[in-house]
């Protein structure tokens, strides 16, 4: 975790970094004071107080800053000598750097130029944290996709996206209307209600190839669709980290059975037939049928050839 | 509390102002809070001092006349204390927050968020309109990302638990030097110092916690290493030409270097990082995907594929 300050030294820092906030940002309201820095307006309160007794030696009005915050607006004069913001700390060095790469990683081809702008302000970085290039942040999500969902989600409108389904592998065009972004085993899926599919689904973002805005009357049915349920049981033979992961089971023994459920009879499938030797699906009957099948015609073509 | 926070803001303060070294007794003649006896007042300004630079506040220590035996004085650069990134465009200052709105609810969010607060410090206004308007979000996965940067900068060394593809827990000992993230997952790249090679880690199959310690003193990066081509071909020697059905097997055809097409067929060439993980790939795309080369890929498909239809008969 990032290195945490006692209270004191906490709020030191705080009031520092109040210094150069206000002074570019005279006439903020005291809440979104206290909303910017995380504080409650009573421990903003506090913070003002305690700032307005600093100063330089001597100490009179004269040195002291000329803090202003009984209307309810906060102005700061007369505090030269902190208005410039702290230099940055390693951890927020890190954390600066790592978005920055992630932000030239999504960049279409006709961004160059903000490409090299990020490659040079990278490097002012890490010479100021002294980390030479060691950090990367690939992102897997077109910027056009994403910049299209913030902007459904905000106008409530609705979207045309080309989709590729992992399962049945091939790739769809559906309209959809964006209900929230999730997250699970981090990956970020897009909830919505699909008018293609007359359902509510979970779109894995990285997954969207395109996205534009589509519009869409605002009425969702209620009732979700009933969906099959497959209950599997599977027998482990080679217990391997790949099978742990693809099931998400943490504990495997050799012999051992273990039971899965799925929506999707191509998942359980296609998830059978990648675990190889390792795994056999021992129910239910006529998934464990069409694996031999198709296992057997794959195989075929390989004698064949 | 106060008094002591008063204190130390005033003495930044006075150590900022200052044109010259200020000597202890001139700090404690006109700083506020310093109170009390010789002794006292001594170790105040110790403790101060320790807690100003465990903030990142260098504070300089020297002489203002170096001919004379003086007492020793103190005083802070502003250069060193301010956020000093050079002549600063409003379009930098705008990347530069889009990048800290990557983070989120994670470990380093509230470094990220402390950052923001610095840039928008600046006093230049963002440039909202010749920059993209969002960025993917990054999340840590409860990994603890401080400190492997920091063992990274110090070339410090790493020891933790692996769980190897076998599913088996092994010990490893690495000097890290590089932190990448991708697909939602994070990986460690180290040079393992059992076998002196270079090593790529996905932190969460780490069991338990990290531990760091001082590297070996003669450590250097291996040279030409390149953090960004971690997950690229440069260091794959062997290819696969598999055929995948027109319209089928995009997550075949993502990882494809080059592609040529065969009517009802395309064939495609994929850089072959591990033959174990490829041949799942190809096994998952069934009778859409037909490896072509090598023959121990092909071998090995056939052997998963005769035992499947014999545990499954």
């Amino acid at each position: 975790m990032a290195k945490k300050f006692s209270a004191p030294l906490e709020r030191t820092a705080r009031l520092l970094d109040l210094v150069p906030y206000i002074s570019t940002h005279q006439g903020i309201s005291l809440k979104q004071l206290a909303k910017d820095f995380d504080v409650s307006v009573s421990q903003m309160t506090d913070d003002l107080t305690t700032l307005w007794m600093c100063g330089l030696p001597g100490y009179t009005p004269l040195e002291l800053m000329d803090l202003d915050f009984e209307s309810g607006f906060v102005t700061i004069h007369n505090a030269d000598t902190l208005a410039k913001p702290r230099s940055i700390t390693f951890d927020e060095g890190v954390a600066l750097l790592l978005g920055l790469d992630l932000l030239r990683s999504a960049l279409t081809a006709d961004r160059a130029d903000l490409s090299e702008k990020i490659e040079l302000l990278s490097q002012r970085l890490a010479t100021l944290i002294k980390l030479p290039s060691a950090l990367s942040a690939t992102s897997v999500v077109n910027q056009d996709v994403s910049t299209a969902i913030t902007k459904a989600m905000r106008t409530r409108s609705g979207l045309e996206i080309s989709y590729h389904s992992l399962y049945r592998d091939e790739v769809s065009t559906r309209i959809i209307h964006p209900i929230e972004i999730i997250e699970a085993e981090g990956q970020r899926y897009l909830s919505s209600y699909c008018y293609t599919a007359a359902d509510f689904r979970q779109f894995r973002i990285d997954r969207i190839q395109n996205a534009k805005l589509h519009d869409v009357s605002m009425d969702i049915p209620q009732a979700p669709n009933q969906n099959t349920i497959y209950t599997c049981s599977i027998k482990v033979l080679t217990p391997t980290r790949e099978i742990a992961e693809r099931f998400r089971k943490s504990d495997l023994q050799a012999n051992t059975h273990f039971a899965f459920e799925s929506f999707s009879k191509q998942w359980v499938e296609r998830s059978i037939l990648a675990s190889g030797n390792a795994v056999s699906l021992q129910s239910p009957p006529e998934i464990r049928k069409s694996i031999a099948v198709m296992a057997q015609s794959m195989l075929d073509r390989y004698k064949v050839r | 509390m106060s008094r002591k926070i008063e204190r130390l803001i005033n003495l930044t303060i006075a150590l900022l102002a200052t044109k010259r070294f200020l000597t202890k007794t001139e700090i404690f003649k006109s700083v506020e809070g310093y109170e009390g006896s010789p002794e006292t007042k001594e170790r105040m300004f110790e403790r101060d001092k320790d807690d100003l630079r465990s903030l990142g506040i260098e504070i300089e220590v020297g002489s203002f006349d170096p001919l004379f035996n003086d007492e020793a004085g103190y005083r802070i650069k502003q250069e060193k204390y301010q956020f000093e990134l050079g002549d600063i465009s409003s379009t930098e200052v705008s990347l530069l927050s889009l990048a800290a709105e990557a983070w989120q609810e994670a470990s380093l969010g509230d470094a990220a968020q402390k950052a923001l607060l610095k840039l928008r410090s600046i006093g230049i206004p963002s440039d909202e309109i010749s920059i993209p308007g969002t960025v993917q979000k990054l999340s840590d996965g409860g990994q603890d990302l401080s400190l492997i940067t920091k063992a990274i900068a110090q070339k410090a060394s790493l020891e933790f638990s692996y769980l190897d593809a076998a599913l088996t827990i092994n010990a490893r000992h690495i000097v890290p030097i590089a932190l990448s993230t991708r697909n939602g997952f994070w990986y460690l790249t180290g040079v393992d110092q059992e076998i002196q090679e270079i090593r790529t880690f996905r932190i969460d199959r780490i069991h338990g916690s990290i531990t760091s310690n001082t590297g070996p003193s003669d450590f250097e990066t291996p040279i030409g290493f390149d953090p960004r081509k971690t997950f690229s071909e440069s260091a794959v020697v062997d290819f696969a030409l598999i055929d995948v059905r027109v319209g089928k097997a995009a997550s075949l055809r993502a990882l494809a270097v080059s592609t040529r097409s065969l009517g009802e067929w395309d064939q495609i060439r994929i850089p072959i990082l591990s033959m174990d993980s490829l041949c799942s790939l190809v096994l998952w795309h069934g009778l859409d995907a037909f490896v072509q080369e090598p023959a121990a890929l092909r071998e090995l498909v056939i052997a998963n594929l005769e035992a499947l239809v014999k545990n499954h008969g």
